[in-house]
């Protein structure tokens, strides 16, 4: 009942807390706790420290599973994500990098995945780039790929994906015209076997 | 406390959504979708962020909204938080006009050092 009969003074309250950062979890941290509001550092931070974090924490990037993360589940995002964690599970995201000391343990899809860390599973994606610190045990299935020197790759590139729903406009007779994107392919993929 | 200085916070953005377990040593910032357990040292639920199921840490932030059971020493609620569950803190402050619908049962400190397992459901 006290909560109900609150909630009109709710109505002003949450205009200020909305515009918040996402980091700035205590809007007021003055008001909401006697102690905090003893420290004298607290009341300044969150309109302070809170730009300075994002900005510093993966550029711009929206979203960050840091290295001391650990997820085991199902990640889905519409937003491009940086994975310094580790995952058990299956991502799907639009933008996904996976840095160094990440490791995945399931199917990674995405418009345009990056890797620089372990994966063991299955990448599909539009394009992927694997680079010389990634270690990829499984297949990849691409439209667009490259391996930088130094990867591991223990699987088949398969430069299929999307061919069924046909919903890519540059490889409608990928069979008989050898585009760019399976010459590449090619190369790449037959030092690793 | 600068817990970026060493590992930065982990940050789930608003079209982030995860189903299962979230284990991290060091600070998560939920403004995106979370079904399923977290622990943490310090879980921060942004405007927008919404969490079901349970969450460990030593320090939990509400901004946005939880359905599901809080085990934390420090519990703080802020205005725009929507908290449906149990609260199990030692230290807990509630912004006005937050909406909490649930009980908040005390806890020594040492209730949360020794909470290996989650207490099961008896809500």
């Amino acid at each position: 009942m006290i909560f109900n009969r609150d909630k009109s003074g709710d109505q002003s309250q949450p205009a200020q807390a909305k515009p918040a950062q996402p980091q700035a979890a205590q809007p007021q941290p003055g008001a909401l706790k006697p102690e905090q509001a003893a420290k004298p550092a607290e009341p300044p931070r969150p309109a302070v420290t809170a730009p300075p974090t994002s900005t510093k924490v993966g550029a711009n990037m929206a979203s960050v599973i840091s290295k001391a993360l650990k997820i085991t589940g199902e990640l889905e995002s519409t937003e491009d994500i940086q994975i310094d964690g580790q995952i058990e599970g299956d991502v799907r995201g639009v933008g996904v990098k996976i840095g160094q000391n990440a490791k995945v343990k399931g199917t990674v899809y995405g418009d345009d995945v990056e890797l620089a860390g372990t994966v063991e599973g299955k990448i599909e994606a539009k394009k992927v780039l694997i680079s010389g610190t990634a270690r990829m045990t499984g297949d990849i299935w691409h439209q667009d790929i490259k391996v930088e020197s130094g990867a591991y790759i223990n699987g088949s590139l398969k430069p299929e994906l999307g061919k069924s729903d046909a919903k890519q406009a540059p490889k409608p007779a990928a069979a008989s015209t050898s585009s760019n994107v399976s010459s590449l392919t090619g190369t790449t993929g037959a030092p690793h076997h | 406390m600068q817990p970026e200085a060493e590992a930065p916070p982990s940050r789930l953005g608003p079209g982030v959504g995860i189903q299962g377990v979230l284990e991290i040593d060091g600070e998560l910032v939920i403004s995106g979708l979370v079904k399923g357990r977290i622990a943490a040292s310090k879980l921060v639920i942004a405007p927008g962020g919404y969490v079901e199921g349970d969450i460990v840490a030593r320090e939990v932030v509400i901004s946005g909204r939880l359905n599901g059971r809080v085990f934390a020493p420090t519990v703080s609620i802020a205005a725009s938080a929507e908290v449906e569950g149990r609260i199990f803190h030692t230290s807990v402050s509630v912004e006005r006009g937050a909406r909490v619908n649930g009980r908040m049962p005390w806890r020594p400190v040492s209730y949360f050092d020794t909470l290996d397992q989650l207490p099961e459901n008896r809500e």
